[in-house]
Order: structure tokens, then C-alpha cells, then sequence
């Protein structure tokens, strides 16, 4: 194996390495250094250029070479120009074990390129969830790297990027990796419609197809199901980060829940009579709720009959938010397309499955069923809309209490955001695995720097130099900060082949012409 | 065009005979009642009868109104439902088909492994009828995989779907743990859904598809029915306007009674009571007890006498359900849950005390083995394969 550079100066935080000088080191590469008795892993988190001639002298040759054409040439070119690489020690290996690096690599040791041997200690957790190949620099290596994903799922996941980065190339691999797992099953609200693939690749062209379950109000494809939800199923809690009431309109909503049970919403839109308790709230509170529920429900009430024209109904859809709970616990990924709906309606689904989905898990772990349960995940698209800290100041969410107390329940969310800076820091604090990709802008870098796993304040220039499909994740699971490249989506299908064996068709009871 | 959409009639259910006859009764009731509207032709949506063979005097009666259909030149088509169909094909609907009774719509040939549905067109109205048969654990679903929809889409003229299952966004709660499938399983631009299986009554337009329409039975096929339903019915559809049609043959009188805290005494006391005060005549009668007596065993309740007096005051027939009574004078395993998943895994946790295993989570273990066990044999597959089949997958949780 090839000596790429020599370590020479630095400190813990910072060794210095000189770069050999046919050798090429890139940021984020990886690096095998040595103590007196084990194998150092080293990250490049810098490169800068260092010199034997003055910076005077510099300036002079390259003043000369600008202006008068002088040819730039140095006796012994190789020793007197190079490059330095700034590297950080991630874990010290030791054939098949890693621990955290608490040494130096030896003074004037050289380093070198990893190879497969040197991370024989990355081998594959009980129930992995695949992420990707081991990434050095840009390029990747053949290791596979997967987490235990009951973990990673329970103890939430955060995707921050720019867009354009592959925050949805990632987030359809995790979800394409996930549908055959018994281990899991994901809820995704889907607001642009992508990972069912409709018009493109997507999840339905998995050879276990049948593990997916997509909902979507508006001509669904064959075999798969119109949303409807029945308003018998609403709660008053379930509007909680979908609509904003003040406490009196909260207070109002209460009240008809408690006489009218299951029929409030009817009750509240058809001015029905709260009897004795109707002196308490003045015309106008009751007015905004009856129209802000007509609005988010989509509801027509004409003073004689109540209309539904969007997904929330009066006949029918009485099983649907059963029916994907119960997909869920028999590990399906369950998509739902939110695309055509408003953001609080969108919220409000969310809301609606969440809350049930949580009780019952709740439920489970008080009667000892919980281990048998897979793990449920649920996927969020701009997720600061119901973690943002804005929203949060009005008051907590079922999003926010998953993130605050799922993982005890087995329920956990995937955050997907192109600003992390608007979640609040303690629940970024609670999202355990992070798989960053390409960040810009430099204050959202630094809210994941700062409530990252492993420590990362060396990584600013790494993060912001991933290119697309490359990732870093820093997660309690991981014993370092692994940078990783993620397959193209497509790619990852095209190499699932069907493996479930075909049956032979046969049509008896259907009379053969 | 005006025609009659029947489903569900369960010919030759009830064991007991007086209710048996209502099935058939409220069969010849509405064959009546499609003549008297001078309806077109008449649709059935599977389980006309509620077995293969349906009892020859039940299938007597069912022939002669038939018959009486065709002497008034009124077409019957239909589709087996998952009661009346059979994997060996010998079922007596095809007797009626032969016989020119009643012509069966789910016909259809293979292409490139698709499967073309062909229609059938009632010569008065030019009505296109197709459908898809109904199977016990809706195995058709699979059908509906292999269909070849563009050429049912793409045809013409007034269409009519027949179909013997449960869609999933219109099931009602106490639906929710049957076997069902998505409205978009059905082929689109139809005119008329003609749905049989569930008993509920529903016509409900969705989407792009016409209506959707479940008749509901034609007569209440158990006692929680008879409770819930009183009677059943069809419709009668008339430029795309459904009206339902119920055929009542007796008023039904529904008691139930909480039992908890009590002793059999009492309950016969108030039994008594409660007969005395009520109008029974030619009235069915169901009787459903619940709850755990104080001391005493329900044999101690004087059944028999109860029956007597409601038979006295000239009810049609008389049905008890006491399975959610219990006592407390017997430690025996006790079940507060109706639904069968709930009772499976109650029954489960009372004996795990009783018979522990070592090494294996009994209820894990319990549920998984009976989930297995539960398949179907898969269509095209051996008996040979499917016994392989189980006998791994029962191996695969043992170890």
C-alpha cells in the first residue's frame, strides 16, 4: 500500500501530515496512521499549500512568470513546494474492534490509503438498514454501511441538505431498503407525490409491492386506496399544529366533544345547541371555529345539508386511519399523498394517524406486546412547518411529542429540512442519527455541528463541500462520524432483482371462452 | 332501463327451519316484487344460494321463480359469490346456466397472460353486464391483478360491473377486520357497480367510477343480523336512480339483557316481566344475555319455560344468544372480548399460565403458528406444494 504523506506537527484536534508529492488527498478522505501498536483512522478535514522558499520569494517567481513570461522552475521542486493535510483522529483499530482515539499517531509515521482489512470492524448490525458504501473524499468504497435500524428508527433520524442535494434520492433508498424488513414499517406524507412513483420509478416497482400501501384523494391507481377519512374519526387534539385556536375557541371545541362525542364536528358546523354551556363562549368564538372548521375540512353547509367535497366525509372512510395503523404494525411502508392539500390539512392528516398510531403503542407497551411490534418511522417533508420553533411557541404537537417520547414507545420520525436552524436545539438534540448531506449556508451547518452525535466542529469545510449523494452520518449508533455515498435511486432498483417466485396464473370460477 | 340488483340471498342458510324458510321466502318475495315493477332483468351478486348444493327443496323453490322470471321474459345474470362458488367448478349455479335459468357474467379468456373479461349484452336494453366472481378469503383480488382494463374501459354503451367483495374505503367500522380491496381494484367508466358480499346497505358515487351499490341480504343470515338489520331488502335502479326494496316478513324484537350481578332468578323474573308487557305476535324473538352471574350457572335459567310463554303469545320463532354469559361458580377461561383475533389471543394468555414453554414467547409463537396456518392454497398451486409450503413455514417458527 502506497505512503501518501507523512504526519510531521499538530496537536490532537489537529495532526499535520505532509502530502507525498505525486499523491492527491481530498477533503473528507480517509487515512490509516500508526501508534506503537495499533492502526489510527484519520479523516483530512484541511489541505493548505506550505512552502521551503518565503512567501517574498514566492511573489518575486510568480511576478516574473506574469510579467516578463519567466519560465517557474526550483531545484528539487518536490522538496520545496507541497501540500499539508489537516487530519482528525475518528477511532483507533485493532483488528476486528474499534475504539474512540484517545492517542496521537506516531511522530513521523507515515499514513496511508485505507483498505477492505483495515474496517473489518464495520460489519453488519442485527436489523440493518442500509445507507450507502463507505465514502473517502469523493470516492467510494466497497464496504457497505448500514445501521441497526430498530435504533436508528426509534431514536429519530434528521436529513438536513440544500436543495438539489439528494435529500429524496436518499430518503426513496432508505424507503425501497425498508419495504421487505419485518423489522419496520414507515409512514411517509408525501407532499410532492414522489416516492410512489406514479409516473416514474418509485416504490411500486418493488418486487414486494405489496408491503407498500399508498393513499391518495385523486384517482389512485389500480389497487391502491382513495384517501377518505371519516369526521366522525376527528378529535379536537388532532388539530394541534394544524390550526391555531385561541383558548376560549379550544375551550369551545372541548365542549362539543364532550356532548356530542364522535358527532362534534356536524354539531359545530350545524350551530347545534351546547345547551347551558353555550353562555360561556359569545357568538363570535363559536362563529370562527364553525368557519375554520368548514375551511380545513372542506365542508359546505348550506343551513339544511352538510356537504363534503374534500377527503374528510360523512359516509365511508370509516377504517382508513385503522387500516394503516394496522398496515404499519405488519411492517408495510404506508405512503400517503398529501400533494393536493394545504399544509394544515396536510398536518392535520399527519395528526390524525400519529396520535392513533402513538395510543396504540402506548397501549402495547403497558400490556408487554411492544417487543413483538416492529419499529414505526415516520417520514417528514419540510419538517420545521410542525418542529419549528415558531410553531412549537403555540403550543406541542404529536410531532413534538413523538420526538420528545416516541423512541420509548418504538415511534420515531425522519425530519427531512433544508433549515435546521428552526428546529429547537433540544429536539434536534433528540434526533440520535443525522445523515447530513450538502449544506451552504453557513448557520445551518452550524445547528447540526452543534447537536451532532459525534463531534464535528472540524467538519465545517467537510460539510460544505458534499457534493451530491454524499453524505456524513453522525448518529449514537455509529462509532464515527461516517461519511458515506448514496446510490442513485434508479441504480438501486434496477439491481433488485425479483426474487419472489411467480405463480402460475389461474383463473378457475371464470368461465373460459 | 329499470332492473333489479339482488345479492346475497343465502338460500338454504339458518339451521333452524322456520328461519330457513324465510331465506327462500324473501327470495320468492322479491322475484315477486322485480316482476310486478316489470323490471328489464334481474342481477344477482353472488350467494344466491349459501352453499354449492343448496338443499334440493330450497333449490325446488329457487328453479320455479326462475322459471317464472323466464316466462315473463325477464333476464337473470349473475356471478358466484363466495359462498355458492366452488374451486371444483361443480356448483349448482351452472345447473341454472345449463338450464337457461339464469346466465352466469364472469366469462372472460386469457391474452398474454391477461385476463379479458367478455361482456354479456341483455338483448332488451343492450345493457353490457361483466363481473368478477367472489372467493372466500378474497382470492380474486389476484384476478383483478391480471385484468386487461383497457378493453372494459375503452367499451361502449351502458356497462355494468358485478362484484362479490368488500371495498375498502366504504367499510363500515365493525367491517374492519374483514378481508377487503381498494375501490381502484374495480375497473373504471362503468355505469352501475353491482356489489354483493357485505351486509350493509350502501349506493354511494366515487370518483370517476359510477355507482357503487351493496344491497345488503336479501334475509338476515345470522343473529347478530336479525338484531341489527330487522330484515333485508334490494334495489330496483332506474335511470341511474337506486331505490331499495325491503322485504320484511316478520318484525323483529331485539332484547338484550345484562345479566351481570345477577342469578338465574332473577333473570326469569325478568324475563317474565318483559313478555308479559310485550305485542309478540308473529314477531321474531331474539334474546342475547351478557354478563357474569352473582351465584347459579345459565342451565339454572328455565329456558325452555321463557320460550313457552313467547311461543303462547304467537311469536313467529324465538333465538338466544348467551354466549357472553358466564358464571362465577366455574373457574373456567373467561372471554370479555367478541372479536376473533381478541378471543384468539385471550384464549392464548389464559393458558400460557397453565402450559408454559421454556425458550419461545407462547403468544408470539401462538399467533405466528395460527397465522400460518391460516393460508390458502394459492391459485395454480399443488396441494403437494401448499403442504411443502406450511410445513416450511411452520418449521421456520419452531426453530
Amino acid at each position: 500500500m502506497g505512503v501518501k504523506g507523512l504526519i510531521i506537527s499538530g496537536d490532537f484536534n489537529k495532526v499535520i501530515a505532509r502530502q507525498k508529492s505525486e499523491q492527491s488527498l481530498q477533503i473528507g478522505e480517509l487515512l490509516i496512521g500508526k501508534t506503537a501498536d495499533s492502526n489510527v483512522l484519520l479523516q483530512v478535514t484541511d489541505l493548505l499549500y506550505a512552502s521551503q522558499i518565503s512567501q517574498q520569494n514566492l511573489e518575486l517567481v510568480s511576478g516574473m512568470n506574469l510579467e516578463q513570461g519567466s519560465p517557474i522552475e526550483f531545484f528539487d521542486e518536490n522538496l520545496r513546494a507541497y501540500n499539508l493535510a489537516i487530519l482528525k483522529s475518528l477511532i483507533v483499530t485493532d483488528q476486528d474492534s474499534a475504539q474512540l482515539c484517545k492517542q496521537l499517531p506516531s511522530f513521523l509515521s507515515p499514513i496511508r490509503d485505507i483498505t477492505k482489512e483495515d474496517l473489518s470492524f464495520i460489519t453488519t448490525p442485527k436489523n440493518p438498514l442500509s445507507l450507502g458504501k463507505l465514502r473517502s473524499g469523493s470516492k467510494a468504497v466497497n464496504v457497505d454501511i448500514a445501521l441497526n435500524g430498530v435504533d436508528v428508527f426509534s431514536h429519530h433520524i434528521l436529513i438536513p441538505a440544500t436543495t438539489g442535494k439528494g435529500k429524496s434520492n436518499l430518503t426513496s433508498c432508505i424507503l425501497w431498503d425498508c419495504v421487505d424488513k419485518e423489522y419496520c414499517g414507515i409512514l411517509v406524507l408525501d407532499p410532492h407525490d414522489e416516492y410512489y412513483g406514479r409516473t416514474k420509478t418509485g416504490l411500486k416497482d418493488h418486487p414486494q409491492k405489496d408491503k407498500v400501501s399508498y393513499y391518495t384523494p385523486n384517482n389512485p391507481p389500480p389497487g391502491e386506496k382513495t384517501l377518505k377519512i371519516n369526521i366522525q374519526n376527528i378529535k379536537p387534539y388532532h388539530f394541534d399544529g394544524a390550526a391555531n385556536w385561541s383558548p376560549p375557541q379550544r375551550q369551545a371545541l372541548s365542549m362539543f366533544y364532550k356532548k356530542f362525542g364522535k358527532k362534534w364536528v356536524e354539531a359545530v358546523v350545524m350551530d347545534k345547541d351546547l345547551d347551558q354551556s353555550t353562555r360561556f363562549f359569545q357568538d363570535g368564538t363559536l362563529a370562527v371555529i364553525k368557519r375554520k372548521l368548514l375551511s380545513i375540512l372542506d365542508l359546505d353547509w348550506d343551513g339544511e345539508k352538510l356537504d363534503c367535497k374534500g377527503i374528510f366525509c360523512l359516509k365511508g372512510g370509516d377504517t382508513t386511519i385503522n387500516d394503516i395503523c394496522t398496515d404499519l404494525e405488519k411492517s408495510k411502508t404506508v405512503i400517503i399523498d398529501t400533494s393536493h392539500f394545504a399544509g394544515d390539512v396536510e398536518i392535520l392528516i399527519g395528526s390524525l394517524i400519529s396520535s392513533e398510531l402513538l395510543k396504540k403503542y402506548k397501549h402495547y407497551k403497558l400490556t408487554g406486546e411492544l417487543k413483538e411490534k416492529p419499529v414505526i418511522n415516520i417520514v417528514l417533508e419540510e419538517a420545521p412547518r410542525v418542529l419549528g420553533k415558531e410553531v412549537l411557541e403555540k403550543g406541542p404537537n404529536i410531532f413534538s411529542t413523538i420526538a420528545r417520547e416516541g423512541r420509548k414507545f418504538k415511534v420515531g420520525l425522519t425530519a427531512i429540512t433544508q433549515l435546521p436552524s428552526l428546529i429547537p436545539r433540544e429536539i434536534l438534540a433528540n434526533m440520535n442519527t443525522k445523515i447530513i448531506l450538502g449544506i451552504e449556508m453557513a448557520p445551518e451547518r452550524q445547528a447540526i455541528i452543534d447537536s451532532a452525535s459525534q463531534d464535528l466542529s472540524d467538519d465545517n469545510r467537510n460539510i460544505a463541500s458534499l457534493d451530491i449523494g454524499e453524505a456524513i452520518i453522525t448518529s449514537n449508533f455509529s462509532k464515527f462520524a461516517t461519511p458515506i455515498k448514496i446510490p442513485l435511486f434508479e441504480e438501486v432498483v434496477k439491481q433488485t432483482k425479483d426474487s419472489k417466485p411467480k405463480a402460475k396464473n389461474s383463473f378457475s370460477g371464470i368461465q373460459m371462452s | 332501463m329499470k332492473f333489479a340488483h339482488i345479492a346475497d340471498c343465502h338460500i338454504g342458510s339458518w339451521r333452524d327451519p322456520l328461519l330457513k324458510d324465510l331465506a327462500i321466502t324473501a327470495f320468492e318475495k322479491a322475484i315477486d316484487k322485480t316482476i310486478e315493477e316489470k323490471v328489464d332483468f334481474v342481477i344477482i351478486a353472488g350467494d344466491l344460494f349459501n352453499t354449492s348444493f343448496p338443499p334440493v327443496d330450497q333449490l325446488k323453490r329457487t328453479v320455479t321463480k326462475l322459471k317464472q322470471l323466464k316466462d315473463n321474459n325477464i333476464p337473470v345474470y349473475f356471478i358466484a359469490g363466495s359462498h355458492d362458488y366452488s374451486p371444483s367448478g361443480k356448483t349448482m349455479l351452472d345447473v341454472l346456466e345449463n338450464a337457461g335459468l339464469a346466465t352466469n357474467v364472469c366469462k372472460g379468456e386469457i391474452i398474454d397472460g391477461k385476463l379479458k373479461l367478455q361482456f354479456t349484452t341483455d338483448p332488451k336494453t343492450g345493457a353490457k353486464l361483466t363481473g368478477i366472481l367472489g372467493k372466500m378469503g378474497a382470492l380474486e383480488e389476484k384476478y383483478f391483478e391480471q385484468l386487461d382494463r383497457n378493453s372494459l374501459e375503452s367499451e361502449s354503451g351502458h356497462k355494468i360491473f358485478l362484484f362479490h367483495a368488500l371495498l375498502t374505503e366504504l367499510k363500515p367500522k365493525s367491517y374492519e377486520k374483514v378481508d377487503s380491496y381498494a375501490v381502484s381494484t374495480l375497473p373504471k367508466s362503468f355505469d352501475y357497480y353491482a356489489g354483493g358480499h357485505p351486509h350493509f346497505v350502501l349506493s354511494e358515487k366515487m370518483g370517476e367510477k359510477g355507482i357503487i351499490a351493496y344491497t345488503g341480504p336479501l334475509f338476515p343470515n345470522s343473529f347478530s343480523e336479525l338484531e341489527e338489520l330487522k330484515h333485508g331488502g334490494f334495489f330496483i335502479v332506474e335511470d341511474q336512480q337506486s331505490t331499495r326494496i325491503p322485504i320484511k316478513l316478520h318484525d323483529v324484537e331485539s332484547w338484550k339483557l345484562d345479566c351481570n350481578k345477577k342469578v338465574p332468578e332473577q333473570i326469569q323474573a325478568e324475563l317474565k316481566t318483559l313478555i308479559e308487557k310485550a305485542e309478540l305476535k308473529d314477531k321474531i324473538i331474539t334474546l342475547r344475555l351478557s354478563g357474569t352471574l352473582e351465584s347459579g350457572k345459565p342451565s339454572d335459567i328455565n329456558f325452555k319455560e321463557i320460550f313457552d310463554s313467547i311461543k303462547e303469545k304467537g311469536a313467529y320463532a324465538i333465538l338466544k344468544n348467551s354466549s357472553a354469559l358466564t358464571t362465577k361458580d366455574f373457574e373456567e377461561i373467561k372471554i370479555e372480548v367478541a372479536h376473533k383475533d381478541q378471543l384468539e389471543e385471550s384464549l392464548i394468555n389464559e393458558h400460557i399460565s397453565k402450559d408454559d414453554v421454556d425458550h419461545l414467547d407462547p403468544i408470539a409463537l401462538s399467533k405466528k403458528l395460527l397465522e400460518t396456518l391460516d393460508n390458502n392454497k394459492e391459485e395454480g398451486e399443488t396441494v403437494y406444494n401448499f403442504e411443502k409450503r406450511l410445513k416450511e413455514e411452520v418449521e421456520k417458527i419452531l426453530h
